[in-house]
């Protein structure tokens, strides 16, 4: 019994940060209809920005948020930069294909993420740091047994509940946030009814930036920080969004519950080594049964 | 129709012109294409030929210079605190060519790169042996990029000096790998000795073991198996992968806190030691005795890490306190010892890497530069590959190390240091050895017993350069 | 589809490989054994970056678990020669049979995937697939990995062609099976089946009201693209060692990069784009060679680069060399 609610809190902690993730993954999907492989890579660069200013005696909570204003402006940065004159090049024979145009924006960001990677290793060097958690870091006690379940545990949860009602309101109840949606959906009718598609665009990338950044700061205290690090969080965070639905926010945030439950309860109950085999298993189950994944409205958009 | 494809090649500092005629009509509208193949060949031909040093017979020996060649992870995943040990050593060589080198000829050290993945490792040597022409290799860092460049290296006979792995099957078998020599105890010996020590000191104890699941994990294992330490898979004996303790290592610690666990052996690096104290702490798991395999104690790398996690030092330091590990080295922290002085003096003097903070990864790259300068001297003037490695193979008593205990070199075998001794890590993150006195044990890696061993350290020499005989 | 339109596209196909093979030989015959050993590696890639232009490039479907399908190959060939004591002539052929079968398991679940699901889903296989060797270690050997090699000439080669370096016998031996997948590959680009997958690539719909049968041209795509990797994987595991560690999920990125870098489309970017990203580095140490550059930034160079040069590609030029080529024909 101990062993299992050991394992369901675990499980809960580990998947509030993947759920962060695939929170940021869907806000640009659903803002640019991209899905954006480099999102670890902002987070690692901008939690290496907080690290820095916090081994300069800053406080903790100027670093925070210094890192979620750098996280938004390199999310708004790279759609400026790259993803905005990529669609532009939509006329050219390469993207002229629907296939080809969902897979060139996904090659982008592996470039971009192989570029913040090669730059935070110039400039941080390839250094392992550790990086602090605003909260306490020791378990709770529940029938005289310490779980691993922690104040900062309570912060992340909260914080991603927190995040969720702040897209759902966005997308559902402003009128942004419905400029967005139908920017993804439909840039060529978007533009018609007189939205201003490349602003909503580079707004989501930043959103979703600030967001990864959020991710970032949050994973690190458990981990520690290198270029690296994230790369895991990312493809088990991407799982997630998936399992989910890459469409819906609150899809992508049970999602991300489940994946780390399920990861969780391998490692206490299996063996570690299974935990890569068990992502795989859940993913192709999940997009045999339900290819959209669990969340997902009707078959909204092709992609 | 005809068209010419003029192909430039660039060999030795010469163009030729090849002129090769294609008839048009059979390629219909391909030409465009494989003009363009050709032009890549131009550009990586003119790119590539470099010129090989010649004179000398012996392929990276010079009357001036003798190029050596290391590869190891510098960046990626695995390079923390290992892409360290390239700096020490070369700091130690720039220290000997400051004094006028060995017998005149200043050591090159020429590092690669190989971010620990083994396709990779292949193509680095090839460019050492083949590119830099080095006399030998000395002090490669890893197991499994190793095992994919070790078949090669000993072909050729190139010198495998001082590989920084404690892999016993590089060692045990000199036949196999005539050229091959470690530069740690293996970790089945240390394995043994260790586990000899909690066979007797923790007999009443429920001892639990976490472990990564590699080489050096599973041979930690065996070791203690073979000292009689056994475990129950998922009770007492908790695994996890290599590379991903960063998620934390909460399971594992819950595991063998439900399990009662006493005694916590660790065979993982220092980050995952970090990460198993971080994820028991917050559990409220405090184990009676943590006992660490050398690989994974580095006070230095422990504390940066819990540090970095806002943990304060006093608190790092304390949790460390008490923590057993053996060594076949001096405690970096052991500031009288007079390698450790030497050793720091020239470190801070030469060292220019981006991170030369003293710690074991620097001691251990600095007695590798320390040994192999006492190899080369040893080898004499004449320098050749087969004469260092009969050197080394038959004066294994000759050679200079800062280590307690002595090298195991022979035609029987090619481990380094066969002897380790026990200590405890004290209030000020010092390992010291437990009841006062150093005592250096020493086994084999098959499954002998384990022997108390005497052994007296000759002393370092005033300008700290290994002396010949 | 005439008869004698297949013909021609044999013919052409196996001109280009002839002159392939001709510059191979003459090129290496230049080269130092280093650059040999560069020349050999980029053989082995070519052939798996031809397995990304046939997948991405042909049909539209991105793979990023191509490296995956390397180790299959890479593993089913190692276990044959070391446990059947099979010699490499049957073991590598054998073992892109067993990739072919690995990619029809894996097509048959991407028929149903598209876009970034499908990139994603490979990403996950690249990550989990070489962690099959510590759960099946006693098979697998784990971390420590099979260790092969192409071992020495034969000595009738040598009395023929004179003394045969190690570097020139991997090249030798890469050789006829670069040339053998590049026949093959742009056998299928100039026929039929090339065009349904251009089809499916360029508009699903559109394809099945031409006849042409989505899923079942998908699956295809996959188990020819599988052969190609499981290929590559096995002669890359024969330059020493068949491990985890030899097939990371960065492998499966760099296929990509050279892949993008030359031209998605076309054979010889895919050619191009692997002498890049094999030869970047060294290019990079001969432009840095006069500078102080420390060594924390000269590691990352490479990195650097080839992750820049992807993104300009795209972003610029998305065609890749060999379309700025074209474009400069027309």
């Amino acid at each position: 019994m101990d062993t299992f609610l050991a394992a369901l809190f675990s499980g809960t902690s580990r998947g509030a940060i993947y759920a962060l993730v695939a929170l940021g993954l869907v806000i640009v999907w659903r803002g640019a209809g991209v899905v954006n492989f480099a999102q670890m890579g902002q987070a690692m660069f901008s939690t290496y920005i907080a690290s820095t200013l916090i081994m300069h005696q800053y406080s903790y909570w100027i670093a925070f948020f210094v890192a979620l204003f750098a996280g938004a402006l390199m999310g708004a940065l790279l759609d400026i930069l790259v993803m905005r004159p990529l669609s532009n090049k939509k006329k050219s024979e390469l993207l002229s294909s629907e296939s080809m145009r969902a897979a060139v924006p996904v090659i982008a960001s592996l470039g971009i993420l192989g570029a913040l990677q090669s730059l935070a290793g110039i400039i941080w060097a390839a250094e392992e740091r550790g990086f602090p958690a605003p909260a306490k870091q020791e378990g709770f006690k529940i029938a005289g047994n310490v779980m691993p379940f922690t104040s900062f545990d309570v912060f992340v949860i909260a914080t991603v509940l927190f995040t969720l009602f702040l897209t759902t309101i966005f997308f559902q109840k402003t009128g942004m946030g419905l400029a967005m949606r139908a920017t993804a959906l439909n840039q060529e009718v978007a533009k018609l009814s007189g939205i201003r598609t490349n602003h909503t665009r580079t707004l989501s990338w930043a959103i979703s930036g600030a967001a990864s950044s959020l991710a970032g700061l949050l994973v690190t205290p458990t981990s520690n920080l290198s270029p690296n690090t994230l790369d895991l969080v990312l493809i088990v965070g991407f799982t997630a969004a998936v399992v989910g639905g890459l469409d819906s926010p609150i899809g992508a945030v049970i999602g991300g519950f489940i994946v780390g439950l399920v990861i969780s309860f391998v490692t206490f109950y299996d063996t570690p080594e299974d935990v890569f085999l068990s992502i795989l298993a859940l993913l192709v189950l999940v997009l045999i049964v339900k290819p959209r994944g669990i969340f997902s409205g009707k078959d909204a958009r092709r992609v | 129709m005809t068209y010419s494809l003029w192909v430039l090649v660039a060999h030795a500092g010469k163009r030729e012109r090849v002129n090769v005629v294609i008839n048009r009509r059979s390629l219909h509208k391909a030409p465009g294409k494989f003009a363009t193949i050709a032009a890549a060949f131009v550009a990586a031909s003119l790119m590539a030929t470099t010129l090989p040093a010649q004179g000398a017979s012996t392929p990276g020996v010079s009357a001036s210079e003798i190029v050596l060649g290391m590869q190891l992870p510098q960046t990626g995943p695995a390079s923390p605190g290992y892409n360290k040990v390239d700096d020490a050593i070369r700091a130690y060589f720039d220290y000997v060519n400051s004094k006028g080198g060995v017998y005149g000829r200043n050591i090159t050290l020429v590092v690669k790169d190989d971010t620990y993945k083994a396709g990779l490792t292949v193509s680095t040597a090839s460019s050492l042996i083949n590119k830099d022409k080095v006399f030998a290799m000395v002090g490669s860092v890893g197991t499994q990029t190793h095992i994919s460049v070790i078949k090669d290296l000993n072909r050729r006979g190139i010198p495998d000096l001082f590989v920084n792995s404690g892999y016993s099957g590089f060692y045990t078998d000199p036949k196999k790998y005539p050229t091959t020599f470690g530069a740690l105890g293996t970790y089945v010996v240390e394995a043994k000795i260790l586990g000899k020590y909690i066979k007797e000191k923790f007999a009443d104890k429920t001892v639990g073991i976490l472990y990564q699941t590699d080489d050096f994990g599973r041979n930690t294992v065996e070791g203690l198996a073979t000292a009689g330490v056994t475990f129950t898979p998922r009770k007492t004996s908790a695994s996890f992968i290599a590379g991903t303790q960063g998620g934390g290592l909460d399971a594992q610690m819950t595991q063998l806190k439900a399990n009662n666990v006493d005694v916590v052996v660790v065979g993982a690096v220092a980050s995952a030691f970090a990460a198993a104290v971080k994820s028991a702490n917050k559990i409220g798991y405090k184990p009676a005795k943590w006992i660490v395999i050398s690989v994974g104690s580095d006070a230095t790398t422990f504390k940066t890490i819990l540090g970095a996690g806002g943990i304060a030092p006093a608190v790092s330091s304390a949790l460390l306190a008490g923590t057993i590990s053996a060594s076949h080295a001096p405690s970096p922290g052991e500031a009288d010892d007079e390698f450790v002085k030497a050793f720091k003096k020239i470190n801070d003097d030469f060292n220019k890497g981006p991170d030369k903070t003293w710690d074991n990864n620097v001691l251990q790259g600095m007695n590798i530069g320390y040994l192999t300068t006492s190899a080369l001297l040893g080898a004499g003037k004449n320098l050749t590959r087969p004469g260092i490695i009969k050197y080394i193979e038959g004066n294994a008593s000759k050679l200079s190390s800062a280590a307690l205990s002595p090298l195991g070199y022979s035609t029987s075998t090619h481990e380094a240091f066969t002897g380790f001794w026990i200590g405890e890590y004290d209030a000020s993150s010092v390992l010291k050895p437990i009841d006062g006195t150093r005592k250096v044990w020493t086994t084999d890696s098959g499954k002998g017993a384990v022997t108390e061993l005497k052994y007296t350290r000759p002393a370092i020499a005033a300008d700290a350069l290994p002396k010949v005989g | 589809m005439s008869n004698s339109h297949s013909s021609s596209a044999l013919k052409k196909s196996l001109i280009r490989t002839i002159i392939f093979v001709l510059l191979i030989l003459l090129v290496q015959s230049r080269f130092d054994a280093y650059n040999q050993a560069q020349l050999a590696l980029v053989l082995i890639l070519f052939i798996g970056t031809l397995s990304v232009t046939l997948l991405t490039g042909i049909s539209g479907q991105l793979s990023l678990g191509q490296g995956a399908l390397m180790a299959v190959g890479g593993y089913s060939s190692a276990l044959m020669m070391i446990n059947l004591k099979l010699s490499l002539w049957v073991a590598v052929p054998v073992s892109i049979f067993v990739s072919a079968i690995a990619g029809l398991l894996l097509g048959i679940t991407a028929a149903r995937l598209s876009g970034p699901y499908l990139a994603g889903t490979t990403l996950v296989i690249a990550l989990a697939i070489p962690s099959l060797a510590n759960r099946f270690i006693s098979v697998l050997k784990g971390d420590e990995g099979l260790p092969v090699d192409v071992g020495y000439p034969p000595t009738w080669l040598s009395n023929l062609l004179g003394e045969i370096t190690y570097e020139q016998w991997q090249l030798y031996l890469a050789l006829p099976f670069a040339a053998l997948a590049l026949f093959v590959a742009s056998n299928i680009l100039l026929a039929r089946t090339g065009r349904s997958w251009r089809a499916i690539r360029d508009h699903e719909s559109a394809a099945a009201l031409a006849g042409v049968n989505y899923s079942r041209s998908k699956v295809f795509a996959f188990v020819i693209s599988a052969s190609f990797a499981g290929l590559a994987g096995a002669l890359y595991g024969l330059r020493g060692l068949v491990g985890p560690s030899v097939y990371p999920v960065s492998l499966s990125l760099t296929l990509l990069t050279a892949a993008i870098l030359g031209g998605i489309r076309s054979i010889a970017g895919a050619f191009i784009g692997t002498v890049i990203v094999v030869f970047l580095p060294d290019w990079i140490e001969l432009a840095i060679g006069g500078f102080e550059v420390s060594e924390q930034v000269s590691n990352f160079l490479p990195g650097l680069l080839s992750s820049l040069l992807l993104i300009l590609t795209v972003v610029i030029n998305p065609a890749g060399v060999m379309g700025a080529h074209r474009h400069k024909n027309k």
